[in-house]
């Protein structure tokens, strides 16, 4: 499709940019200040409901911890292979770009999976929202601390869910995100797969099915219209928002885990 | 739609090392590891427990905007126009909690 | 300007794109109605489509209004198709009036129309930084207005423009399922679409600029677009947390925004420990600068139209720069001040209230320097100027009642009452209004090659002008004598409100100047779609302003400059130079014209 709508005529016909790069990093710094406030704002309501909640439950024992340090540390590293992405694109070597930016998305698929297991086994246990208990028609909990903790300070569970929620969201958006840009057309049947995969996941991540299918629609769109290879500046502003994604976990995992522990008895 | 300026300007960068990314990885990985360590021990009283976690995850998110998002190597204004006014916000907020801390002292205590 | 090359009219369709007859540019346009009209990636087409979205909003939002000020003084009256009004639904009609207004009016119309088209053609570029963006933004808008209209035709929500939770937060406490949903929806898609056009301008105006066109000789147009876009991406993202945890709160069952041991209709619910307050603060962390995101732009239309009918240069360009940038800046302190009646902290209260009165510095930098413009001026009253007269005109006369409730110990009387009403509708709803039509009646010319009829503009201005003073300046006293906000008909016999019967007679005064001034606004209507046809053909630059808009032949051809970028060696105000012939300098004159 013929898209160039408006092509600018050169450099020389324009005051140099004001923040002495191009467009579309900007237009990501900026969708990222928008979006850290966002996320301000939910860790904010977060605090709020805390400091106005005396005896607030601290319910994480040492297999949540362990299980949210190796999901911290696969994010983190997920976030060196994404530079190193950006480093193989800015050299133009093609096949590294998309070897680092399939092993971005490995551990950024490998976080989701850790933090679902880690959801559907909270849910079990008995940390709930009440439309779950709607939804799923769960038994009771089987552990008693997380159904005091459910029964006694619903903001506890409301705000872990509606926090790692959001956050999960975002890495999955990422990792669609990433796929275009990685495999291009390659991605959509891929990712089709991905989602029928999904149909099949308990609890609630079978409606992950619905994200997914959303993503492939943008995907497809996307790809279809604007058929075109991704730059190395493409790869940077995607390694931006993943950055981001990494950057958001640095304040929920100390904030909503480590705030809630209790190693001892 | 780039700006056609875009690839002159950004010419001058510094270009940054694999070894650099190396360290930062490595650091982040460390600060994490006494986080964790820290809340496993129970060292300190909560309040002093969030404000080291706090400390310390910034000290991360600056390695991750400055090295892994580049930042540091943006233009001068860039660099101080968003981080001012993301930090502004972000400061502002804490106004809220004024109003969480008089709700304890308030009306129905439940439980 | 002897240079009159507009291009035909083509007056068989509504939005106008004159690319056909430009065939001959190096960049070929889009043929064919849908990505023409619809799908549109052009600016101008895009700025258009959300102008006739806010045209649309507008006259909603208008009608719900009469509805109301009809229940307010004949409760009785059965309105065709609807029946007697009743006081929920008088609550449904003010909160969609609101929502309609605030959100897809004032946010929509001075900066996503206005500033969608004329940003880029100001500053000289062809189009916006991301125009693919700049169509889901658009259409991300229109979603999101399909969904409201869909809470109004469903259960009308009823927990106001502001959605204060608890009523917003539980469905069986009145605000039935469906239509808050609904509206959260809608705020929600508009806050996603509101960002995308933000980050849009911003880098637009950083990376777009041609040459010669340094910051410091943007239009004030410009400014206020940038400005505004700056707030907008900064408010909107704390505005979808509150509206996602509130959703969460209707439909999840959480209770982030609902206390405890709450009872309704006397049964207790399962919600506890959350605190409405929260939702206040998020929502005014955005609602405070949303106020400047609508009123900014207009300020930038009345600056530029008064330095342009006026004919001279604006005064203290710089100084309004730093009043527009103070006012930003000062915005996001002062949320605190909507909440003085909820209850908070004596001290955060008194920073509030500092911070409040503070903002009334740079809006008085910028009215002296209005007045300063129009100063021994030779000034031209085409109808764009009388609408920016009537703009700072109502800004001060609605800016006045500010610095009143700013204090704590004034607005705990005040603000439950229709002085509050009188406040934000004088400085905030009309004047911005007031912008807009300005910019109608201003770039109209420009925007479809044709003039609006002189005539049929002073006649509107005039009914409009007198009518928006004799709505809401006896609202001040009805405030004052007591008479509430946001409540139904006070004149049910043996009502609670009996004691405020004498203000009956202003009462049924403003609903009569409401719909004459109304009734008034088809005068608008007819002479914008009947001057789109018909008008006068408009020359390139009708008004004699000097900036990039008016180098181009009307309406601009499909990428503004013909493939070429000006070069501007000007400032956006060299209205009567002296030792110049012509008593303004284009910004794209030679550098030559006079010794700077
Ligand atoms: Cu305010």
């Amino acid at each position: 499709m013929a898209d160039a709508v408006v092509v600018h005529p050169g450099a020389e016909a324009y005051e140099p940019s004001w923040f002495r790069t191009y467009s579309k990093k900007i237009g990501m710094w900026l969708f990222l200040l928008s979006d850290s406030l966002t996320f301000g704002a939910l860790l904010f309501a977060y605090s709020y409901n805390r400091l106005s909640t005396p005896g607030w439950p601290t319910p994480f024992h040492v297999e949540s911890i362990r299980n949210a340090s190796i999901m911290t540390g696969f994010l983190l590293t997920s976030s060196l292979t994404m530079v190193l992405a950006v480093l193989a694109s800015s050299r133009g070597d093609r096949a590294w770009t998309r070897n680092w930016l399939l092993a971005t998305m490995a551990f950024g698929a490998g976080f989701v999976l850790l933090h679902a297991a880690e959801w559907n086994k909270l849910i079990g246990e008995g940390l709930r929202w009440p439309l779950f208990q709607t939804l799923f028609d769960l038994q009771p909990g089987t552990n008693p601390e997380y159904v005091a903790a459910t029964r006694n300070f619903p903001q506890f569970g409301g705000t872990f869910f509606a926090l790692t929620g959001m956050h999960m969201l975002h890495v999955t958006i990422g990792i669609i995100y990433l796929g275009a840009v990685a495999l291009r057309k390659m991605w959509l049947p891929i990712l089709g797969v991905l989602a029928i995969l999904c149909w099949w996941a308990p609890g609630p991540f079978h409606y992950g099915f619905y994200v997914l299918l959303f993503g492939l629609a943008i995907c497809a769109i996307v790809l279809l219209l604007k058929p075109m290879d991704y730059t190395d500046h493409d790869i940077e502003v995607s390694g931006l928002y993943w950055h981001f994604v990494d950057l958001v976990w640095m304040f929920i995992f100390p904030l909503v885990y480590l705030m809630s522990t209790r190693i001892s008895s | 739609m780039t700006h056609p300026a875009g690839d002159v300007v950004t010419a001058g960068h510094v270009q940054q090392t694999k070894a650099q990314f190396y360290w930062v990885w490595i650091a982040l990985l460390v600060i994490t590891v006494v986080e964790i360590a820290l809340a496993y021990n129970q060292v300190f009283t909560p309040g002093r427990m969030l404000s080291v976690l706090l400390v310390l995850s910034i000290i991360k998110s600056a390695l991750i905007i400055g090295y892994f998002m580049h930042l540091k190597f943006e233009a001068q204004r860039m660099k101080w126009m968003l981080m001012v006014s993301v930090c502004f916000c972000l400061a502002l907020m804490a106004v809220f909690f004024a109003d969480a801390q008089r709700i304890l002292t308030l009306g129905w205590k439940g439980h | 300007m002897g240079n009159v090359q507009n291009t035909p009219h083509r007056a068989d369709v509504g939005v106008v794109d004159s690319s056909v007859q430009h065939a001959a540019h190096a960049h070929a346009a889009p043929t064919g109605f849908i990505r023409k009209y619809i799908f549109s990636l052009d600016h101008k087409v895009i700025g258009l489509q959300y102008y006739f979205l806010a045209l649309a909003s507008v006259f909603t939002g208008l009608i719900l209004s009469v509805l109301m000020r009809i229940h307010l003084v004949w409760p009785e009256w059965a309105i065709p198709g609807i029946g007697i009004i009743k006081d929920e639904q008088y609550l449904g009609l003010l909160t969609l009036h609101g929502t309609f207004m605030v959100f897809f009016v004032l946010t929509t119309a001075p900066q996503s129309g206005f500033g969608n088209y004329f940003l880029p053609i100001q500053i000289g570029a062809a189009d916006m930084a991301f125009p693919v963006l700049n169509m889901l933004s658009f259409w991300t808008t229109f979603a999101a207005f399909i969904v409201m209209l869909g809470a109004f035709f469903t259960v009308m929500p009823i927990a106001g423009w502001t959605s204060y939770p608890t009523l917003s937060a539980l469905p069986n406490a009145g605000s039935l399922p469906w239509g808050q949903d609904l509206w959260l929806l809608s705020i929600a898609l508009f806050c996603a679409a509101s960002l995308m056009g933000a980050l849009n301008f911003i880098t637009t105006t950083l990376d777009l600029r041609c040459k010669g066109m340094s910051l410091w000789r943007m239009p004030l147009t410009c400014w206020t677009w940038f400005v505004t876009a700056i707030l907008g991406l900064l408010a909107f993202g704390v505005l979808l947390s509150g509206g996602l945890l509130l959703l969460l709160d209707r439909n999840a069952g959480t209770s982030f925004f609902v206390p405890g041991g709450l009872v309704v209709n006397g049964v207790q619910q399962r919600h506890e420990g959350g605190s409405p307050l929260l939702w206040q603060h998020l929502f005014w962390f955005f609602g405070h600068p949303e106020v400047y995101i609508a009123i900014l732009p207009g300020m930038g239309v009345a600056s530029q139209l008064l330095s342009t009918f006026s004919r001279k240069p604006i005064f203290g360009y710089r100084a309004m720069v730093f009043a527009v940038m103070a006012i930003g800046l000062l915005g996001f302190m002062v949320w605190g001040h909507h909440m003085f009646m909820s209850g908070m902290s004596p001290y955060t209260a008194f920073a509030f209230s500092l911070m409040t009165m503070a903002i009334g510095v740079p809006s008085a930098i910028k009215t002296f320097n209005w007045l300063g413009t129009m100063w021994r001026g030779k000034i031209r009253f085409y109808t764009p100027m009388l609408f920016a007269i009537g703009f700072v005109s109502l800004f001060v006369s609605g800016g006045l009642s500010g610095p009143f409730l700013a204090q704590p110990t004034l607005d705990i009387p005040l603000h439950d009452t229709f002085f509050v009403v009188a406040h934000f509708h004088l400085i905030m709803g009309v004047a911005a209004i007031f912008g807009i039509f300005a910019a109608t009646y201003y770039w109209f010319p420009k925007m479809f090659g044709r003039m609006m009829s002189e005539s049929l503009g002073r006649l509107h201005f005039w009914f409009t002008f007198v009518g928006t003073y004799a709505i809401f300046m006896p609202m001040h006293y009805e405030g004052m004598a007591g008479r509430p906000r946001r409540y139904g008909s006070m004149v049910v016999a043996g009502g609670l409100f009996n004691r405020l019967a004498a203000l009956m007679p202003l009462e049924k005064f403003i609903s009569i100047a409401a719909f004459v001034t109304a009734a008034a606004q088809l005068i608008f209507v007819i002479n914008l779609f009947w001057s789109m046809k018909k008008g006068e053909k408009a020359p390139v630059n009708p008004w004699e302003a000097t900036t990039l808009e008016w180098t181009i032949p009307s309406p601009p051809p499909h990428d503004n400059f013909a493939g070429n970028t000006p070069v501007v060696n000007h400032g956006p105000y060299e209205y009567s130079v002296p030792g110049v012939e012509r008593d303004y300098v284009m910004q794209t004159d030679p550098a030559s014209v006079h010794a700077h």
